[in-house]
């Protein structure tokens, strides 16, 4: 019956490299099959490409401007050209845009992978141990969690950012990630509580199998696509708080963002002059990023979950 | 003696007090022996089946010891019994349908289950395949998920699990009962076989069906209401059952071939009692036709005849 019916698939690349040895190996490997049905998945491709080339221009983006993004050597006000390399123009005071942008594209995903990667950290943690506990572990983490959701984190953001001296986006993206992990651990917590009361894994807590493994092979493979988009709206959440934090003023010194950048063609009227290449590309390069992460999360589920597969 | 169970009391914890699901069970099982465990709905027998591998939050342990060939398994400890679970005692669930992670393929799953008792994957595929092979399932399973396989699939490949590291006792919790017959039939074959090739050493098989029993079993133990009634070979239970309320638990059985137009089949009267307060003495007592006072003092579980144990005082 399936077994037959799911053995013959389309002769790719993948099953043909797949030596026929033995009955098991005719199936792929997970991660195999995991790579099979991602590149299959158009949401996924979609959004991991413009990613990734957003990714790309963070890196080499800096390297290949022909300005430093704070040097005030250029024509004000140009608008974008091929001469003298100010692809994205100049600023109102002569600064090059485009540099700008790349430095500030790079700034978004440092940003957004540590504070999103801290606050989904801790997250899983509080989360995956509450969940699994239960009893007066839970209630304890739960509280902590929260005290912690009640806090004005933004207003603490202010008090902390205002406060320091000197201001690295390091800084920033650490406490942005301990501000922003309550909901995802509320939300790990009670995916927790349901899985932990399904059958198998009271099927694999009576064959003998540590607290350790049931947490990472038996739950959370049930909500991976939960924890990457957790992950994804952590680090968009990260990357917006930065730029907020950055418009109203905030930000790290020494460097600018694409917060930053809005930030200052707005104080320099940058609208009324019609000066749209200082703020649009920032602001599309948030959109876009966040955009296709979210895109990008969206296929991931059907990877992810073998009930929504196409084959 | 591959199982001996002294005295063992296991109670529900509730707000408004402890259930007193399992007072008191003491039985024995012999290698080989395939032992029914039957008795209606509430009376502790999945109670005294989790107790051997795995107390859940709610069920605290009250007193009485668990013996296997030798070894007492430390069943109030959850994280200690992790050695035995398994590997000396194990289970095929009575929800052997969702007892498989939806997201892993079986033969990943088998293999992090063989690594977590110490044992190397690789070596144990073929002695898996060919067990897979026995109960009529294709290797090729292995590479599947859970979901890909029917029901009945599911089921024989939970029971190769749960034998895979050839458990002393086997604990087989209602698993017929989401079968049709024909399919109840071959399961309980199954289990004979895993039993004649050793895979198991005995067996309790937990239901409410006392003819797939008949079918498969050796001998039979009869509870009620959190107390042992009755053990004897299964054609003693179900020929010449000695305490009452086996008696009333057999004559209420349909049988085949027999017109019941004159007579109506006569069930038991009354309702077991609640578990929270429960009735001092015998537990059957209010419902039993030959209660006398004697009754409101426990009856011992005697051995009336051999291997005939009961627990009525008309009996001792």
């Amino acid at each position: 019956m399936t077994s037959s019916g799911r053995v013959v698939e389309p002769p790719d690349l993948v099953s043909v490299l797949e030596p026929p040895v033995e009955p098991d190996a005719k199936h792929m490997s997970g991660f195999r099959e995991t790579l099979h049905f991602a590149l299959r998945n158009r949401k996924l491709v979609f959004g991991l490409s413009v990613t990734l080339a957003m990714l790309l221009l963070a890196l080499i983006g800096p390297l290949i401007a022909s300005h430093p993004p704070l040097e005030y050597g250029g024509k004000l006000s140009w608008a974008p050209t091929t001469k003298d390399g100010y692809w994205f123009g100049t600023t109102l005071l002569g600064q090059d845009v485009f540099s700008q942008f790349v430095t500030g594209l790079r700034l978004l995903f440092v940003v957004g992978a540590l504070g999103g990667g801290i606050a989904a950290a801790i997250g899983m943690i509080v989360g995956f141990t509450a969940g699994y506990r239960g009893g007066l572990v839970d209630d304890i983490l739960n509280m902590i969690t929260n005290v912690v959701l009640v806090i004005p984190t933004f207003a603490l953001l202010l008090v902390i950012a205002a406060y320091l001296q000197v201001r690295g986006i390091v800084t920033e993206a650490v406490f942005i990630g301990l501000t922003s992990w309550p909901w995802a651990a509320r939300a790990l917590r009670a995916q927790t509580f349901s899985l932990v009361s399904r059958d198998f894994v009271d099927m694999a807590r009576m064959s003998g199998r540590g607290s350790r493994q049931i947490i990472f092979k038996e739950i959370a493979p049930n909500m991976s696509s939960y924890l990457f988009m957790m992950f994804i709206l952590l680090f968009g959440g990260a990357v917006l708080i930065a730029a907020t934090l950055d418009f109203i003023g905030l930000g790290p010194s020494g460097t600018i963002s694409l917060g930053m950048m809005m930030q200052l063609s707005v104080q320099s009227a940058a609208l009324q002059l019609h000066l749209w290449w200082w703020f649009v590309p920032p602001g599309l390069a948030i959109m876009v990023v966040v955009g296709s992460l979210y895109v990008m999360n969206v296929g991931l589920d059907e990877v992810f979950n073998p009930k929504l597969r196409e084959l | 003696m591959s199982l001996l169970v002294d005295d063992l009391k296991v109670y529900y914890r509730t707000l408004a007090g402890d259930v007193h699901a399992l007072d008191g069970a003491t039985f024995s099982l012999a290698d080989g022996e395939i032992m029914g465990l039957a008795g209606e709905s509430g009376c502790g027998k999945s109670t005294l089946g989790n107790s051997l591998i795995r107390f859940d939050a709610r069920m605290r342990y009250v007193g009485g010891h668990v013996t296997i060939d030798g070894t007492e398994l430390p069943v109030w400890d959850t994280d200690a019994m992790n050695a035995f679970r398994f590997k000396t005692v194990s289970i095929v669930p009575q929800y052997a349908m969702s007892a498989l992670n939806p997201t892993r393929k079986i033969g990943d799953l088998i293999d992090d289950l063989l690594r977590a008792h110490g044992m190397n994957p690789k070596k144990e595929r073929p002695e898996l395949r060919r067990r897979l092979e026995l109960v009529g399932l294709d290797p090729a399973v292995l590479g599947l998920f859970p979901m890909e396989l029917s029901g009945g699939m599911k089921q024989r490949t939970v029971m190769v699990i749960s034998t895979l590291l050839n458990p002393s006792v086997l604990i087989a919790d209602e698993i017929t009962s989401a079968l049709d017959v024909s399919t109840q039939k071959a399961v309980g074959e199954t289990l004979v076989g895993f039993r004649d090739r050793g895979f198991v050493t005995s067996l309790i098989v937990i239901t409410h069906d006392l003819s797939i029993l008949y079918q498969i079993a050796d001998t039979i133990l009869i509870m009620y209401a959190g107390h042992l009634a009755e053990k004897a070979s299964n054609e003693t239970i179900i020929s010449s059952p000695r305490h009452p309320y086996t008696k009333a638990l057999i004559s209420s059985l349909p049988e085949v071939g027999i017109r019941y137009a004159e007579k109506r089949l006569t069930g038991i009267p009354g309702t077991p009692p609640g578990l929270l307060h429960p009735p001092a003495g015998c537990r059957f007592h209010d419902r039993c036709p030959l209660a006398s006072a004697k009754c409101l003092e426990k009856p011992p579980f005697v051995e009336v005849d051999d291997g005939h144990f009961v627990a009525c005082w008309e009996e001792t």
